[in-house]
Order: C-alpha cells, then structure tokens, then sequence
C-alpha cells in the first residue's frame, strides 16, 4: 500500500503536473500492487486529472482565435480612459 | 584642452572667458588628435552638397553624423547609388569639426576617408564580438531556465504582417491540434526600424498576463537582412524576459543573437509552432482517452476480481461444510460398517471359544476326571456301607425297635415301649419287656423274650 495521501480534491497546477501525476498512477496500477482501497483512491484520482485534462485541452480545442497586439492595447487605452 | 584662462571670472571659479573662435580652432585640433577608427552601421539621410556627401551612421544605440569628401568617395570605388539609405557600411577616418566662421555654421562630423559596404565579414565579427560579451554576462542561459508550458493557451507571435512565416507558423500549430490564442505582434523585420519595433513587440506581449510564450520569427535572408536579430538592445530585452521566447529566425545556417538568448531557437516558422505548444493536442487526446479506459478497466477490474475472490470465499465456508459433512458420512459408513463386521467376528468368535469350552467339558466329563470320580464314588459307596445297621447286624447285633419302627436307643426306652420288635440279619421278632435290670447286662435284669 503506497504510504502517500492524496487529495483528490486538489486542483493540479499544471496539465504537465496533470499528465505526470496521471502517468504515475496508470503505472502503480498497471504494477498490480496497489490494495484495493488504494486502486479506487487512485482510480478516483485518475478521473479527476482526465477530467482536468480534458477541460484544458478543450479550451484549445475551438477553434485558432487570432488577435492583433495593437487592437488589444487600443482597447486596454479605450478603457483606461477617464468617462 | 589646456587653454590657460585670460583671467577668472569673479563669482563661478571657472577659467574664462575665452574668444569663441579661437576655443574652435583649438576643439577642431584636438578633435582631429582623436584616433582613426573604422565604424560600421545603416546609412541614412544622404545628401550631398558640391564638394562632400554626407549622412548619418545609425544602429539602434545610436548615431553619428559623417561626412565624406567626394574625391575620397570617388576613390573608395563604390558603384553608383550604392551609398543610399539602409545600406551597412563600414567608414574609416576620425572625428571633425568645422569651426564655421562670420557668416557660416559651425559643423561636428566623423570625418570619412574611406567607405566600403559592409560585408559577412564584417557582420560576423561584430556578431562574434556581441555574442562574447553577452554569453560573458550570463545572459544566454535566464530564457532557458524559464518555465514552458506544454499547453499554452496563448502565445504572441513578433513577426513581418505579410511574411510567410506567419503562415507557416499557423500551419504548425493547426497541425498539432492546436486552437488557443495567437495574439500578433506585428513589426517590420528588416532594417533599422526592425530592432526597436521588435523590442517593443515583445515587451507588449510579455506585459500581458494570458500570453505564456512568444514566438519571433522570420524567413531567410542574408546576415545584413537578419541584423535586426542581433541588435544587442533588442537581445538584452529578449533575454530579461519573464515570458519564454521561441526564435525561429533565417534558415538553419543562420544563427542571430537573438538565437542565443532565447529560450528555444528553432530552425523554422513550423518547428517554431512546435516549440510553443510542446503538447500534439491531437496526440494528447487520444492518450488521454486511453488513460480513461485504464482507469476504468483498473477500478471495474479491481472490485470485479475482488467481487469474485470475495464470493469464491463465502462459498467456501458451506463447501468446507458440505466437504466436512461428506467425509463424516463416510466414517458412519465405515464406522457401521466395521462394528457389523466386528460383531460378527465377535459371535463368531464367542461360538468358536463356547465350542472349545462346551468340548472342553465334555472332555472333562468322558476323561480322566469321569475315572476319577467314579473311584470316589466307589469309596464313598464303600464307606457308606460300612456304616450302614445291616452291616452290624450281620456281626450278630440286633437293632430294637418300637411299634413305630423307630429305633429304641435306651433301656429305658425300651422299658416304656412295653413291646418292642428285634430286628436281626436275616429278619424280625417281636418282643415284650418283662423286668427292667441294669442297664449293663451282666444278668441282673430278668429279660421277656
């Protein structure tokens, strides 16, 4: 039984963080050592991150959006003014 | 300058005041003392006047104003128009100064003497001597040791508006899936303009929070063309940055000095799109859908062999039951089995011994022992008859008797008896008592016969 507590709750920082905790897991699973209590601990984790993942690449997935850096300061000196 | 000062002047403590012109003559000496040197930059604003061309020399630090005597120009051999604006030049000479005079306007200038265009020789050197000193400074290895995101959802891209690397550069990162944020820094790439605009691109861009990368980049050219990328004001810029820069700049062979300060230089617009999104979205989905599918298998798998184990346990118990129960049935079997086998045994046995014993006795019975008890017999039947009246009286005694036949043992009773019977050996009398005597016969009683 592996001696690390996880919280399943906590938010990866990263999708890298994300993909290496998931890898980590699929590879203590695939080891066949883990208790069962473990497996679905784990197996809830591992849930999470896909969905944490799937979500992250969702938001590149809809599409290339193209902005121009002098549209965008523009409006930020269009806000910033004075009304 | 060691002018000596005419008198000092009451008040500021300064040597003072001198002719104005003669403070010229001796500034154009002593400017004309400095040493010759070679300078190398982008010409601009050519003109001419009847006896000297001149121009400035920039680069993006700075300028200097120069001028050149057209016969010395003639002589440096350049074809017509070659001295224009945007040209890379090397001069040599010193600096000038002309001290004007009445009427005409003083004038400070890099005095040229020659002039020729700058070549790759030229460029590489002054690139070499940049990037020694940079590389000295530490500044090649602080956008290495940022942070790149894999899956950025915004990047800035610095590059020409209608430059083919902006298309390449979109091409990669559609082909990888790819579909954040590209937020355009546009700028020329390509003379003395370039450097600074770039700076200032990059600079926007990392000041605003959702980029995560930044991509500069260009097509090819020559080194002259690619200069911009080794203004040592745009590298220090570039290198100071928080943000991740991916240079894609010329081609392969290429190598500008923003190359080297940057965190990832790539050969092309494309790998470039590489570099800046580090994750094959398309790839990264179907590795992710595959991690699901282990997940899921993993925990079905888990609880469903568990499941399994755990109902082949609690049938264990009623078949260890069933497997007891089975092998007591069989010892009851055996059991009865055995106690009716012995049981016969046993009656057959008790036969056999009461056959032995019953043979035994009648053994007894017809033997030795028959013999012997017959010879008891004999001596008991020996010993009763010689106790038996008749054997007495067959010695001559005789037994009396009363009427009743009961023995008379006394004289007495004899006496009472009156009559009494005499029984001999060979039979009986009868007899009446007369006279009672003494009881020990010697003749002194009278006896009725």
């Amino acid at each position: 039984m592996a001696t690390e507590t996880v919280s399943v709750s906590d938010k990866p920082e990263s999708y890298e963080a994300a993909v290496e905790r998931l890898e980590e897991i699929i590879d203590r699973l695939d080891s066949g050592q883990a208790g069962l209590r473990e497996t679905l601990d784990l197996c809830k984790e591992g849930r999470e991150l896909v969905k944490y993942c799937a979500a992250e690449l969702d938001e590149v997935g809809e599409g290339l959006k193209e902005l121009r850096l002098d549209d965008l300061a523009a409006k930020l000196e269009v806000g910033s003014e004075p009304s | 300058m060691d002018q000596q000062p005419a008198q000092k002047q009451v008040g500021t403590g300064l040597p003072g005041p001198y002719s104005v012109g003669r403070y010229a003559g001796k500034l154009q000496e002593w400017m004309r003392e400095r040493a010759r040197v070679q300078l190398i930059g982008e010409v601009t604003g050519v003109g001419r006047s009847k006896v000297q061309a001149y121009f400035e020399l920039r680069d993006a630090d700075g300028a200097i104003p120069c001028a050149i005597w057209l016969n010395d120009l003639e002589r440096a051999g350049l074809t017509d128009g070659a001295l224009r604006d945007g040209a890379e030049v090397v001069i040599s000479g010193g600096l000038d100064y002309y001290p004007g005079g009445g009427q005409a306007s003083p004038n400070f200038c890099f005095r040229a003497t020659h002039v020729r265009l700058a070549g790759e020789g030229d460029l590489i050197a002054r690139l070499e001597a940049l990037r020694k000193q940079l590389r000295a400074e530490g500044l090649f290895e602080l956008q290495k040791q940022l942070h790149r995101p894999r899956l950025p959802k915004a990047i800035g891209v610095v590059t020409a508006e209608t430059g083919a690397a902006r298309r390449d550069l979109l091409a990669g990162l559609q082909r990888r899936g790819w579909g954040g944020s590209v937020i355009w820094g546009f700028a020329p790439v390509q003379d003395r303009h370039a450097a600074p605009a770039i700076g200032r691109a990059v600079q926007d861009l990392a000041a605003r929070p959702e980029v995560e990368a930044i991509v500069v980049t260009r097509g090819g050219g020559s080194l002259a063309d690619l200069w911009a990328f080794c203004d040592e004001t745009l590298c220090r810029t570039v290198a100071m940055l928080r943000v991740p820069v991916v240079s894609a700049v010329g081609h392969e062979r290429d190598r500008t000095l923003i190359d080297d300060v940057a965190a990832v230089a790539c050969s092309t617009p494309t790998h470039a799109a590489e570099a800046a999104v580090p994750l094959d979205c398309i790839a990264a989905r179907e590795s992710l859908e595959r991690c699901a599918v282990s997940l899921r298998r993993a925990g079905e798998g888990a609880v469903g062999t568990r499941s399994r184990h755990l109902g082949a346990l609690a049938r264990g118990p009623a078949r260890a039951l069933q497997r007891e129960r089975g092998k007591l049935n069989q010892k009851i079997r055996e059991i009865r089995a055995a106690s009716e086998r012995g049981l016969a045994e046993r009656a057959a046995s008790q036969k056999r011994i009461g056959s032995v014993v019953l043979e035994r006795a009648r053994n007894r019975a017809a033997g030795a022992d028959m013999e012997k008890r017959q010879a008891a017999l004999r001596r008991a039947m020996v010993a009763l008859r010689a106790h038996e009246p008749e054997r007495t009286l067959e010695r001559g005694y005789a037994l009396v008797e009363g009427e009743d036949e009961e023995p008379l043992t006394s004289a007495a009773a004899a006496a009472a008896a009156g009559k009494v019977k005499l029984r001999f050996a060979d039979g009986g009398v009868r007899a009446t008592i007369n006279t009672v005597g003494d009881a020990d016969g010697d003749g002194d009683g009278e006896r009725e016969r």
